[in-house]
């Protein structure tokens, strides 16, 4: 095994799980991010000398995951709303788990879910994330206070109850 | 009490953390799985440079025949037998299209769809109203500077062109002949780089000629991807 091969075979086993989990909380269905991320890994595969010198590879992944997925829509004319597909697509997911989070997180816009995604999975800084969506630092900031608020208001037991007193 | 004063940030970012970590997930594939696919991808693109070279050293040693789009006509240079354009991918992932001639630009747009690049490729006469420029995905008249996005996502012709010049400042006429309306020209080919990663996931390329002359200024700008226009 060549050192190219041994390093990109290190820096997938792990940074799979993370990738995952992050472009899952974007598109709300395991199976087609799972499709998503392994073409994204391919792709980084194949750029490797590159991507190895990116300075946040698993976020090159992640980003080539999600737009990979947004071609395939497009290509498929299928572009349905969003928030219509996620909701349809992550039913299955909860599994065990209270939906009600999971709803939530489904029901923010896509960019708010972009940002909290590599912020908690890939562990990003706001400058960071900034760089990667190509917006700027204080569009990231927003997001992600618009979308920890929303998060907020679903994890805080009682809230109407107690917020009217 | 407002309630808000219960979770700070970082509490809420972590309770969807922990809420999202505990959806299981599909282990990862086997690697030599994903090497393979890429390997295989790597020959092919290969061997499509490959077969765009041979065309051209074929020609190069006087032997006559078409190859790729362009057909050998009687009375034109020995330039016209060349292969009109060629797509090839580099080793680092970019994607490099060299146009000796703007001819099928059908065929060029088809070529780079099938490589994943949301791709409109026509003459500009025929421009659609269904392509709609993206934001900073064109360059600017004169000597303005060239937008960040243009430079990623063309390392050429866009990064070798100057790009902190402001109006009034240098040697304006010579800059101008190589401005950011101006795709400079080796020869009569034209080569254009495009880094398929740093393209927004709603964006896509243009590319539109005035004509088939190899000598045609060619102007790589983004547009909005859409089925009308880049047809993804």
């Amino acid at each position: 095994m060549s050192n190219e091969q041994a390093e990109f075979t290190e820096f997938f086993q792990a940074s799979w799980e993370p990738c995952l989990r992050a472009v899952v909380a974007v598109v709300g269905s395991r199976q087609l991010a799972e499709d998503q991320v392994a073409e994204a890994f391919t792709k980084a595969w194949m750029s490797w000398r590159k991507v190895s010198h990116h300075p946040s590879p698993r976020a090159w992944v992640v980003r080539t995951a999600l737009n990979t997925g947004a071609s395939w829509w497009r290509r498929r004319n299928r572009e349905l709303p969003l928030a219509d597909h996620d909701v349809t697509a992550g039913g299955d997911l909860a599994g065990g788990l209270d939906a009600t989070l999971l709803t939530a997180i489904w029901r923010l816009p896509r960019r708010q879910r972009e940002v909290i995604a590599l912020r908690i999975f890939l562990d990003l800084d706001t400058d960071t994330i900034a760089r990667q969506m190509r917006i700027e630092a204080g569009t990231v900031r927003m997001h992600l206070s618009r979308g920890v608020a929303a998060l907020r208001h679903e994890l805080t037991p009682n809230k109407t109850t107690e917020a009217n007193q | 009490m407002n309630v808000h004063d219960e979770m700070s940030d970082a509490d809420v970012l972590r309770a969807a953390a922990d809420y999202l970590s505990a959806i299981p997930m599909p282990s990862a594939p086997d690697t030599a799985a994903i090497i393979t696919t890429g390997r295989a991808r790597r020959r092919r693109m290969t061997g499509l440079s490959i077969a765009g070279t041979a065309a051209v050293t074929v020609v190069a040693l006087g032997l006559s025949g078409s190859f790729g789009s362009t057909s050998h006509q009687p009375g034109r240079t020995e330039h016209a037998q060349l292969t009109a354009w060629t797509v090839a991918m580099l080793a680092d992932g970019n994607i490099s299209v060299t146009i000796n001639q703007f001819k099928n630009p059908a065929g060029l747009q088809s070529t780079l769809r099938a490589d994943g690049v949301p791709a409109s490729v026509t003459f500009a006469s025929q421009r659609t109203r269904a392509c709609q420029p993206y934001p900073a995905g064109m360059p600017g008249p004169g000597i303005t500077p060239t937008p960040p996005l243009l430079k990623q996502v063309f390392p050429k012709p866009y990064q070798g062109l100057p790009g902190n010049l402001t109006p009034g400042t240098g040697p304006a006429r010579s800059v101008k002949t190589t401005g950011p309306n101006t795709v400079p020209l080796s020869g009569n080919s034209t080569v254009i780089v495009i880094d398929p990663s740093a393209l927004p996931s709603n964006a896509g390329v243009q590319l539109a000629s005035e004509n088939a002359s190899a000598t045609a200024l060619l102007m790589p700008v983004l547009v909005y991807a859409s089925a009308q226009c880049t047809g993804s």
